[in-house]
């Protein structure tokens, strides 16, 4: 099928193991470097759309980490893994409850779109 | 504010002038589009905002649950229960061109049943923290969406609001420096000329007066 794309999730075993009775693909990892490396490998995933012409699209649409994870990615990592439309890659509060990593990455992006965080409390 | 290294002649004059107009019909093309991208770009944060708060909520109770549920068992018999998951899901994306941003719109698609392991080793527990799951996935995803839409016009405002101010701030201040002092240099250049000429003249005209004044004198 044309639009139809994955999910995954990467994070410690028992963040990952309620996702996966979802039926998300499910990706183990402990480390941040480890994150990094499975967050590449996924990237780098292509279905083949149109053999004539060799159109690729991304296996995966979304891919979620946990906060403990995804807060030690780089930002030259992390800005090479979100270029392209797809996949977007969100941090989700894991097992060990939210970290407010969530909220500071809006904080970010806001800064990034008007120079300050309007929203800031 | 630094001048362009041009020659001050009149070509040059006019390719500036071309060269301005259409820097600043730029500046205002992009400043528009700055404009436009910062209503969607407001909308779309503050909806962000309220929602991750939500979902950060919902999902720490999920865990806790899960948690729980998970606690009462041993890890062989809950991962021998979740081994092979018969729920599937799948996301259709489409995207939306907002000023020249695509952005990706998600929409989930789920199937099959959760609950597919055998009963007699699993606790109830594991059941109800398990729908909490699929309960509070669709906002989860549509997060995802808005989060991501948010990164991506994020992205282009910076590059826009740059462009924006290097026109405003550089070019437009340069060009306009640069035209006036080559105005004013061939402004210069003119008056140079009539005054030469002027001089020529009020010469010339000196010398046939002493010569009709000689001529005067000798009749």
């Amino acid at each position: 099928m044309k639009n139809n794309y994955s999910i995954a999730i990467v994070g410690n075993k028992e963040t990952i193991l309620g996702f996966k009775a979802l039926g998300l693909k499910t990706f183990n990892a402990n480390t941040t470097e480890e994150t990094v490396k499975i967050l590449f490998e996924l990237k780098k995933q292509e279905i083949v759309v149109d053999e004539k012409t060799g159109e690729t699209k991304p296996e995966y649409a979304i891919i979620f980490v946990t906060e403990d994870l995804a807060m030690g990615i780089s930002k030259d990592d992390y800005k090479k893994l979100s270029q392209q439309a797809l996949p977007a890659i969100v941090p989700v509060p894991g097992s060990k409850g939210a970290t407010n990593y969530g909220i500071r990455r809006i904080g970010q992006i806001v800064e990034q779109a008007v120079g300050s965080d309007i929203f800031k409390e | 504010m630094a001048r362009l290294n041009v020659n001050p002649t009149r070509m040059e004059l006019l390719n500036l002038k071309t060269r301005t107009k259409s820097a600043k019909r730029g500046h205002k093309l992009l400043k528009d589009k700055q404009d436009g991208l910062m209503k969607t770009f407001m909308e779309i944060v503050k909806e962000a905002k309220s929602l991750r708060k939500e979902v950060e909520e919902k999902l720490s109770k999920a865990f806790k649950n899960f948690m729980q549920a998970s606690s009462m068992m041993t890890p062989e018999v809950l991962e021998s229960a979740l081994l092979y998951p018969s729920a599937k899901v799948e996301l259709e994306v489409k995207t939306k061109n907002v000023m020249s941003v695509y952005i990706p719109y998600f929409n989930l698609k789920q199937e099959g049943d959760i609950l597919n392991y055998g009963y007699l080793q699993t606790s109830g527990e594991l059941d109800i923290s398990l729908s909490a799951f699929q309960e509070l996935f669709p906002s989860l995803i549509k997060l995802a969406e808005i989060e991501k839409q948010a990164e991506r016009l994020a992205a282009e405002l910076e590059t826009t609001r740059r462009r924006v101010n290097a026109l405003e701030h550089k070019l437009i201040p340069d060009l306009e420096d640069t035209l006036k002092f080559i105005t004013m240099k061939l402004d210069e250049a003119e008056r140079a000329t009539k005054v030469g000429t002027m001089r020529v003249k009020a010469m010339i005209e000196a010398a046939e007066a002493a010569e009709a004044a000689e001529a005067a004198a000798a009749v």
